[in-house]
């Protein structure tokens, strides 16, 4: 059993070069139970990245607290594998030594290591490149490897952070199937943000609007879909009305921004 | 031509080779054309002659080696003792914040000027040459390397910690691998300076060398000899440089991939 607890977390940016210190985010609550998967959606610079830094231990919150099964985070771990917004391959290692990076960070044998990193290599579908370097891999298959690396090794919860943002839209709908597939069969607790609807809807099992800046959280939709999805699911009607209310729930924080430029 | 356009490694040896034609083109003229006088610059032929003359009848080859062993002597030195330092004061900023002022200080110190007090220090044999490249490379060493670990990229570390990295891992896995080409680079650098730094050396107080024999020729106004001497120089300079490449891109294959 896995749950994250996110309690009255805040974060305030201090002030710089007489700059008025950055509120990037009000206090914040959200429960994350097992297997739940969890999509967080929201406008650019409200805060979205801040929030899963401050669960991956990478920042900490100017008020509150996370708690993972009860114990407090207090710094980075293994039990919560981060997947960033940014490429973030080791690129003097090839894709089987990323995925097992953690794993002989553990002490696993190399043996042990090759097995379960070639398994992940399956699953993600980069059989044939185990033993490129990062540099030699498109956007979307480094993005693959950083999954794989991370659930290689096995955390309790799986933190991705706009993975796919910087891809095309024909890869990113691959990819965002590719990762629904792992989480139906495997069963994960994964915290996925993202500011793409359509994203957060087929993935999800839930969707968090969070409001432009200061971000927090203002309105939190059930997706009541049926599993395993597919891509066609996103022309049915369930979706679409889904669709349109996170459209306006969206449009308004977007118009806030803008206003506000 | 066109920015950034690159050339084929055949055009590159061509034009790499036609400066040296016209190198040697411009200096024949000046010297076989009677332009320059002979007591101020040797003409070609006569530095290949005098060259010959100093490496078969007046043992330059041991001159070469003694040069050669000093300056890869006091660079291992340094290195050994720069490198580890570097990447200390690199990822851990208090470490850094207690040395680098004096590092940086120490840095602009001419390591010729400590040559006279070295000498008094360490007599003039061969610890005093040591110490001589020892000076002048350690600091450089240490606060480039410094800079490069401290610059590693910080998603890189980042991503480390969530994989579950400590902090002895991030150092062994992440800070050092990042930055070892760069480093290799480095060391590459600061060879080519610890080559000046004992040619100095070998100027004041030394019996032998490639720098011993400059002075030497100087006494008997042997043009031909100072230069074939300063020629030998860059030739071994440029090996060095080219046998540093290689092994930089053998050791680190990934960052041409
Ligand atoms: N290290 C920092 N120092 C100061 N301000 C910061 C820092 N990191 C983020 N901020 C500010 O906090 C706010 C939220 O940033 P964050 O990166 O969490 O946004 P985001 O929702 O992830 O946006 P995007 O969708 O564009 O990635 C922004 O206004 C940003 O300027
Ligand atoms: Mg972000």
């Amino acid at each position: 059993m896995t749950i994250l607890k996110i309690e009255q977390v805040s974060r305030t940016f201090p002030a710089r070069h007489g700059n008025a210190p950055t509120r990037a985010l009000e206090p914040t609550d959200l429960i994350i139970g097992n297997n739940d998967f969890v999509t967080i959606l929201g406008p650019s610079g409200c805060g979205k990245s801040t929030l899963l830094r401050i669960v991956a231990g990478l920042d900490r919150p100017t008020s509150g607290r996370v708690t993972l099964d009860g114990r407090a985070v207090t710094g980075p771990g293994a039990d919560r594998g981060m997947v960033f917004q940014s490429y973030t391959l080791f690129p003097w290692l090839t894709v089987r030594e990323n995925i097992a990076f953690g794993l002989r960070e553990r002490g696993v044998s190399e043996a042990e290591r090759n097995e379960i990193a070639d398994g992940f290599i399956r699953q993600v579908g980069l059989s044939g490149f185990e033993n490129h370097w990062p540099k030699q891999l498109s956007g979307g298959m480094q993005q693959r490897t950083a999954i794989a690396r991370a659930l290689a090794n096995d955390p309790k919860i799986l933190l991705l952070d706009e993975p796919f943002g910087a891809l095309d839209n024909q890869t990113r709908a691959l990819m965002q199937e590719m990762l629904l597939s792992i989480w139906e069969r495997d069963q994960k607790t994964v915290l996925f943000v993202t500011h793409d609807i359509e994203e957060a809807i087929f993935l999800g099992s839930r969707v968090i609007v969070m409001s432009a800046r200061p971000g927090r959280i203002k309105a939190e939709i059930n997706v009541d879909l049926p599993h395993p999805r597919s891509y066609k699911i996103k022309t049915t009607p369930e979706f679409v009305q889904l669709k349109e209310r996170l459209v306006e729930e969206i449009r308004t924080e977007a118009l806030k921004v803008a206003e506000h430029a | 031509m066109r920015p950034l356009d690159p050339v084929t490694s055949k055009q590159r040896v061509a034009y790499g080779l036609a400066f040296f034609v016209l190198f040697v083109a411009l200096w024949s003229w000046a010297t076989l054309g009677g332009h320059v006088s002979k007591t101020f610059l040797a003409n070609p032929l006569t530095m290949v002659q005098e060259g010959f003359d100093l490496l078969t009848k007046q043992g330059f080859v041991y001159d070469i080696g003694m040069t050669i062993w000093r300056v890869v002597g006091g660079f291992a030195l340094a290195a050994i003792i720069a490198v580890p330092l570097g990447v200390l004061m690199g990822a851990y900023k208090p470490i850094e914040a207690f040395l680098e002022p004096f590092v940086s200080f120490a840095r602009y110190l001419p390591a010729s000027a400590f040559i006279p007090l070295l000498i008094l220090w360490a007599g003039i044999g061969e610890l005093q040459k040591l110490l001589v490249i020892f000076i002048g490379s350690v600091f450089q060493v240490i606060l480039m390397v410094a800079v490069t670990v401290g610059a590693t990229r910080r998603d890189l570390v980042e991503a480390a910690y969530t994989l579950g990295a400590g902090d002895r891992g991030i150092i062994r896995r992440v800070l050092l691998p990042s930055s070892a080409p760069e480093i290799a680079e480095i060391l590459r650098l600061v060879l080519g300076w610890a080559w000046t730094y004992v040619i100095v050396a070998e100027l004041i107080g030394s019996s032998s060398g490639i720098g011993h024999m400059i002075t030497d020729s100087q006494a008997l106004l042997n043009t031909g000899q100072i230069i074939f001497g300063i020629i030998v120089i860059g030739l071994i300079g440029l090996l060095s440089d080219f046998l540093f490449k290689a092994f930089n891109a053998w050791l680190f294959p990934w960052r041409l991939a």
